[in-house]
């Protein structure tokens, strides 16, 4: 265990970098489907941008404040389902109704997080399993206005796939930039000393509830935005939406991906999201797949590939900004 | 009629605190929760129902192989998992806290989609204990069936209270889960002490699907309620306390039946919801649970 980096000293370089390699990576998926991705593949990609938003919420959450929510997939469910139930009962249309599924979230986020932060121990875990799933289980039994299982329909925004495929890439972006930062802020910190030491961080005066009920609700009502807009891609909203297999594969996004990096949660939702696709051709192996390898990932290799990849280039690094401080002297004198 | 609902809710609550049992136990010695108890259920039931049709053992026989199997389970969990929580040298309760949320988790997922794998999506129904006509006992009508197994749930829960609290293992669980640290000083196998539990709560689970087969048939993703509503009567009754998940247990389960029969059937799984916010609002220490502090 001596490898692990401790839990005070991240072991990823400055998310400026990790921020930098996160675009490159979102601007080499941009020209794709101009140089041939297929339909089906584009749809893909937009899925896991997606996730790659739902996981950066979680990822806020677990890696930086140390919260295990388990409901980030019923929030994206809550957001598209309130967009949808006012588009079917008011003809609300999607461009209003997807900021107020992402208020209806970020609000039920207040509502759980004062219940349940005040409280240390595992009550925030068991609180958010009970309500993802009793929301699910509301959705499919209240067929009279949620058509059960069938789900809503719901209209599209745009026509063409490949504008949803643009405007999930500008939103991951926009996250990422957010996050980073909201991040170089001083709740940033405060989020950061809360998950290494939440009794020292309130003994040096951070309001230690309140920034966690921020983090929680900034985080629902992110992935209700996330769960509103892939709503209204895909034109129907259903329960299954918030399934906690989902939930399963955000974490295992994060897990694998890197808990606690910024690129990691992006790297993560691609990876995982595209080798689904051959794995369910194998005959539907990733829901077996992926939770025994956050099983080892958890035990074996806790920064994930992406804090694994920081730590071997930490050297290089290092390396790289010492020749910079020499060069700097050099100049100097 | 109201004397039949109570009597069903009660029929429920032993099963559920059956289960509960296991995990306030679990968290007791371990301070962890376990977010895979629910397969421990579903696959007690599945052993069970597939022993009873597809091997043709008969139910005295198959009934404790499910539970026996639900017990190895545990026992492997504890062993092949739960290692870190005991030597990770920065064994602080945020990193516990994290493996432990993030492994069962994925545990559970796991458990799900490799039954799917392996026996498919789709229910079976369990055997009925006894045959034969309800009897109506004061104006409740009871199956033959559900005075079985109530009675060997209480049984369990009996037995499990007494070498709880008489038996040198019992008095050995009750002092890791009092103070781990002043435990292993005396002389106590933490390690193993927590091996037990972890059987134990496995057994116990994996008797409740068992006997819950015929009215819920398994299928993969049966256990996910029931295990949803043990971490609702683990927080009513007081983290860690036995009695409290016993108690809890009886008290969701007549909550439900007297709910699903005067308010809604269909929402009766969400009444569990509603007692936890209002636990978590009035008494979050649960009705049994002690204030803690750790230092």
């Amino acid at each position: 265990m001596a490898r692990q980096p401790s839990p005070t000293r991240p072991a990823a370089p400055s998310s400026r970098s990790q921020l930098l390699v996160a675009l490159l990576v979102l601007l080499a998926l941009a020209p794709l489907p101009g140089l041939g991705l297929g339909i089906y593949w584009q749809g893909v990609v937009i899925m896991s941008l997606y996730y790659a938003l739902l996981a950066s919420n979680w990822n806020l959450l677990s890696g930086y404040t140390g919260l295990f929510s388990l409901a980030p997939a019923a929030f994206g469910m809550l957001g598209a389902y309130v967009s949808a139930l006012l588009w079917t009962y008011a003809a609300v249309p999607p461009l209003i109704g997807i900021p107020a599924g992402m208020m209806v979230c970020a609000l039920v986020g207040v509502l759980v997080g004062f219940l349940t932060l005040r409280l240390t121990g595992p009550y925030f875990a068991l609180t958010t399993l009970a309500l993802a799933e009793i929301l699910r289980i509301v959705a499919l039994n209240s067929f009279a206005i949620t058509n059960g299982e069938n789900g809503l329909r719901v209209p599209t925004i745009f026509d063409a796939q490949s504008s949803y495929y643009y405007l999930f890439l500008f939103l991951v972006a926009s996250m990422l930039i957010g996050l980073h930062w909201l991040l170089g802020q001083p709740c940033g910190y405060y989020l950061r000393a809360i998950r290494n030491d939440e009794t020292g961080a309130q003994a040096k005066g951070v309001r230690t509830v309140f920034w966690k009920v921020f983090a929680f609700s900034v985080s629902a009502g992110l992935s209700g935005f996330a769960g509103a807009v892939v709503g209204h891609y895909l034109a129907v909203v259903s329960p299954s939406m918030g399934h906690l297999m989902i939930t399963g594969l955000i974490i295992s996004m994060v897990v694998l991906g890197g808990m606690g990096t910024l690129l990691g949660p992006v790297v993560g939702a691609l990876l995982i999201n595209v080798t689904s696709e051959f794995l369910r051709a194998a005959g539907d192996l990733q829901h077996i797949v992926f939770p025994m390898l956050v099983i080892l990932f958890a035990r074996f290799c806790k920064e994930g590939v992406v804090g694994r990849a920081a730590m071997l280039l930490r050297p290089w690094m290092l390396r790289r900004s010492e020749g910079l401080a020499k060069l700097r002297e050099a100049r100097a004198s | 009629m109201f004397a039949s609902m109570l009597v069903n809710g009660i029929i429920t609550g032993a099963f559920y605190a059956l289960m509960a049992l296991g995990l306030t136990m679990i968290f007791g010695v371990l301070r962890i929760v376990n977010f895979a108890h629910g397969e421990f259920y579903m696959i007690g039931g599945f052993v069970y129902v597939l022993l009873y049709h597809n091997v043709g053992l008969s139910i005295p026989f198959a009934l404790p192989a499910a539970v026996v199997v639900g017990g190895l389970l545990g026992w492997l969990v504890d062993k092949l998992l739960m290692g870190p929580i005991y030597t990770d040298a920065r064994s602080m309760r945020q990193g516990r806290d994290e493996y432990a949320i993030i492994v069962t988790f994925a545990l559970s997922l796991f458990l799900v989609a490799l039954m799917t794998k392996l026996v498919g999506p789709w229910s079976l129904q369990g055997p009925r204990l006894a045959d034969g006509r309800p009897i109506a006992i004061a104006g409740v009508r009871v199956s033959p069936h559900q005075i079985i197994a109530l009675a060997v749930t209480v049984a369990f829960l009996l037995a499990s209270m007494l070498l709880l609290n008489h038996s040198l293992w019992g008095r050995q669980i009750r002092a890791v889960a009092q103070n781990r640290f002043a435990a292993a000083i005396v002389g106590i196998d933490v390690r193993r002490v927590s091996m037990l539990v972890f059987a134990a709560a496995g057994a116990l689970a994996a008797l409740a699907g068992a006997m819950l087969s015929n009215m819920i048939s398994p299928a993969p993703d049966v256990g996910a309620f029931p295990a949803i509503k043990s971490y609702v009567i683990i927080v009513l009754g007081g983290l860690g306390s036995p009695v409290g998940a016993i108690l809890g247990g009886l008290l969701l389960g007549i909550i439900e039946n007297l709910g699903a029969f005067y308010v809604s059937f269909a929402y009766r799984d969400t009444y569990g919801l509603v007692l936890l916010v209002l636990v978590l609002l009035l008494r979050p220490n649960g009705l049994f649970g002690e204030i803690r502090r750790e230092v």
